[in-house]
This record gives structure tokens, C-alpha cells and sequence, in this order.
């Protein structure tokens, strides 16, 4: 059995033990001069390396005889009570207030309290491929192969993409980047206006207590584009569709779609 | 005596696998390189040098390998650094550049090293010049 073995632990120190027993030379002598210092395994996994049993390990450090020591803390001394003056002949002249309060509701049952939670939410680490400007890949839902503009990673996480709009139908939407293949075209986008989740949020259905009784369903006529949501991709389509005009045959491309013939296959294929 | 091994003889190129001859390896890790044959193992199999490409002398199969029709004058068996001295001397390397075959396996690596945008304009590109064939062919036709 190599000595070394045993030393590729996490172990915590236990050099003060080990100096004050004799087993500390046959250690050393075992160590070969490195300082075992961090890699102190326990003494049931050098036992074999020493070869005395386990009892005999415990005769030779003899804790048993040794002194031990108080370790009882000593007791701290709280103030429970303050005393305060009080104002009125008959009233006793002072009181003893205590510094905290009893409580003035006890729950009837004593529930268990859930145990902290410690995680943090980071946002969702974007592939190094991804960056604001590059053409991407749509591969899923409604504009699935359209070639779109990835313009930034939204503070949920999903990028922000848009076709641009005039250019082949796609307009801002969020897309998640595990729905999309990054290509290696990247294009110049200029300053746009800052966009986040909050205009991507649908409105809820109305709760039962802001519903009516009966609900015309005839009258519910779906979704319906925001005003805010067209003059923002407006806007956007501004920025971005001279940005795509600037590059040759960038806006063809863009308004053609994605597909695999015979004899491509993706995971052989450069993007 | 030396066996020649013959492949595909077309009868206007019949190219043989012999000693000094250079071939360009298709398959197999060393893919792309071009070797020297040293000797003949037997009828598929040959031992290659590749000192002006850093291929280790080694035996390869004759059907990892396609053969050109530059060669190099070289004694059979002869050391690898004869063979270096032969290649440099010669110039093969420079010639098999020149070859229609190292030009096509140049372009293959390009075509698959070709990123989206670049196989849409390809592909764009592609269309606008059979496009342009076909006119001129019906043309032709329509006047005979």
C-alpha cells in the first residue's frame, strides 16, 4: 500500500492531535518529509498503513489519560429587563420593562418552517456564438427556418429577435436560444431603443372576482397586436433594415428560409 | 523482382503502384497528404513515406490511397531521408499542386468550410449561371 494513496484526500487538518501523540514519528517517517499538514487522513484509514488495530491506536494516543480540558464557555451574562421610571404616586415609582417583547400572536399549530433558500437566479448564459447582430436560425414555431437578427439577450434569459419585419415577416419576438442555430454572419446594429420582457407579457385571463357572471365569449377576440408593440418594431425596423441593405445580398438572404437537401446534414455542416 | 501492382489501367493513364510513384492518401487519419511508395507489402498493401509532409514511413492500404502520376526517382526500401532528398530535389510537392486532383480536394475542403450566407450566395450564384446557360441553349435551339 503506497503512502500516497491515502494523501490524495480533502481532509481537514489534525496536526495538533498529531503532535501530541507518539504515532506523530511513525507518521513523519510515512510522510517522507512533506508536510502532512492538509492532507491528514484519519486514523482508520492509517491503520492499515501502520498496521496496528484500531484498539491499539486508541491505547497508544491514551486520550483517556490525558488532561481534559474545560471547555464548557462561560455563561454570558443577558439583560432581560430594563428598569424604568414611572410616573404617578401609586404606581411604584419604577418597572421592570423587558427589552423584547413577548409576541402578541402565537399560531394555534406550530407549522414547519420551510428551509432557507439560498439560490440566486442568474441569467441564462448565452453560447459564445450568440451576439447582438448575428443571423440566426429560427427552428421552431411559426417562422420556423427564417433567418432572423438576434439583437440581445433579454434580462429573462430568451433573445430578443426581430426578421426585421419589412424584410421577411418576423417581427420582435423572443426566442430561446436552444430553438435557434447561430450562423457565423454577424451584422452592425446601431443604437436601438431598450427593450425588455415587460412588453412581451400577454395579460392574464380576469380572475373570478373581476369576471361577471357570465362571460360573452363572442365578444373575446383574441389577441391583438399593441399599438406600443408596431411603433416599437417600427422603430427598431429603422435602425436595423439599413444596417441589412449595407451588406451585399444580406436582405435576400434574409428573406429566404432554411432548408436541408441531399446530402447536408447539419451536424456536418458549417453555420 | 519487383510485382507491380496495377490499378485501374485506363489505357491512356495507366498508373501504377510503384517504387518512388507519389500518392495522395483519401482515407484515414492522414487523409490529405500526399506519400512517397518505398515498397510493395503485397498486392493491396504498400509501404509510404511522406518526410515533406511529416507522414511517418508506414504500411497504408492501396485503397486509402489514389495515385498520381508524378514520381520520384528512389531505390526500393531506401531510408527516409533518401526519400526527403528525392522529393526536395524534385520539386513533388509543388507539382502535385498543380494536379486537377489536389485542386479538387482543395476545393471540397473549401465547399464544406462554407458557412450559411456563404452556400445561400453560392447557391444564388449558382442558379443565376445555369439560368444563363439555358437561356443561351433554347435560343440556339429555337434558331436551328
Amino acid at each position: 500500500v503506497e503512502p500516497g494513496c491515502f494523501l490524495q484526500g480533502h481532509l481537514p487538518r489534525s496536526s495538533v492531535l498529531l503532535a501530541s501523540d507518539g504515532l506523530s514519528l511513525e507518521l513523519n517517517g510515512l510522510l517522507n518529509g512533506r508536510s502532512g499538514g492538509d492532507l491528514v487522513p484519519p486514523y482508520s484509514a492509517l491503520i492499515p498503513l501502520l498496521e496496528i488495530s484500531r484498539s491499539a491506536v486508541y491505547r497508544k494516543r491514551a486520550l483517556y489519560k490525558r488532561n481534559k480540558i474545560a471547555t464548557t464557555p462561560a455563561a454570558k451574562e443577558t439583560v432581560e429587563f430594563k428598569t424604568k421610571t414611572v410616573a404617578g404616586e401609586k404606581n411604584g415609582g419604577t418597572r421592570k420593562v423587558p427589552l423584547q417583547k413577548a409576541p402578541r400572536f402565537y399560531p394555534t399549530e406550530d407549522c414547519k418552517v420551510p428551509l432557507k433558500n439560498r439560490k440566486t437566479v442568474k441569467q441564462t448564459k448565452l453560447r459564445s456564438s450568440i451576439t447582438p447582430g448575428t443571423v440566426v436560425i429560427l427552428l421552431a414555431g411559426a417562422h420556423r427556418g427564417k433567418r432572423a437578427i438576434c439583437l440581445k439577450q433579454l434580462p429573462s434569459g430568451l433573445l430578443l429577435v426581430t426578421g426585421p419585419y419589412k424584410i421577411n415577416g418576423v417581427p420582435l419576438r423572443r426566442v430561446d436560444q436552444a430553438y435557434v442555430i447561430a450562423t457565423s454572419t454577424k451584422v452592425e446594429l446601431p443604437a436601438l431603443p431598450a427593450i425588455g420582457d415587460e412588453i412581451f407579457k400577454r395579460k392574464g385571463k380576469p380572475t373570478k372576482n373581476e369576471k361577471e357572471m357570465f362571460v360573452d365569449s363572442a365578444g373575446d377576440s383574441g389577441y391583438k397586436i399593441s399599438a406600443e408593440k408596431i411603433a416599437l418594431q417600427k422603430e427598431v425596423d429603422a435602425a436595423v433594415v439599413p444596417a441589412v441593405k449595407a451588406v451585399d445580398m444580406l436582405q435576400s438572404y434574409l428573406r429566404s428560409r432554411f432548408t436541408l437537401t441531399k446530402g447536408q446534414y447539419p451536424h456536418e455542416m458549417q453555420f | 523482382a519487383i510485382s507491380l501492382a496495377r490499378i485501374g489501367s485506363s489505357g491512356i493513364n495507366a498508373e501504377y503502384g510503384e517504387v518512388g510513384r507519389l500518392c495522395y492518401i483519401r482515407l484515414g487519419d492522414n487523409a490529405g497528404k500526399t506519400c512517397v511508395i518505398v515498397d510493395l507489402v503485397d498486392q493491396k498493401r504498400l509501404l509510404v513515406d511522406g518526410p515533406h509532409c511529416g507522414l511517418a514511413r508506414q504500411v497504408i492500404r492501396l485503397k486509402n490511397l489514389a495515385i498520381t502520376d508524378l514520381k520520384v526517382k528512389i531505390a526500393r526500401g531506401c531510408k527516409t531521408n533518401v526519400v526527403r532528398a528525392a522529393v526536395t530535389k524534385e520539386d513533388i510537392a509543388n507539382k502535385f499542386l498543380q494536379t486537377s486532383l489536389s485542386k479538387k480536394a482543395e476545393s471540397k475542403k473549401a465547399k464544406a468550410a462554407l458557412g450559411d450566407f456563404d452556400r445561400f450566395k453560392l447557391r444564388v450564384a449558382k442558379t443565376a449561371h445555369n439560368r444563363k446557360i439555358r437561356s443561351a441553349v433554347r435560343k440556339l435551339k429555337k434558331s436551328s
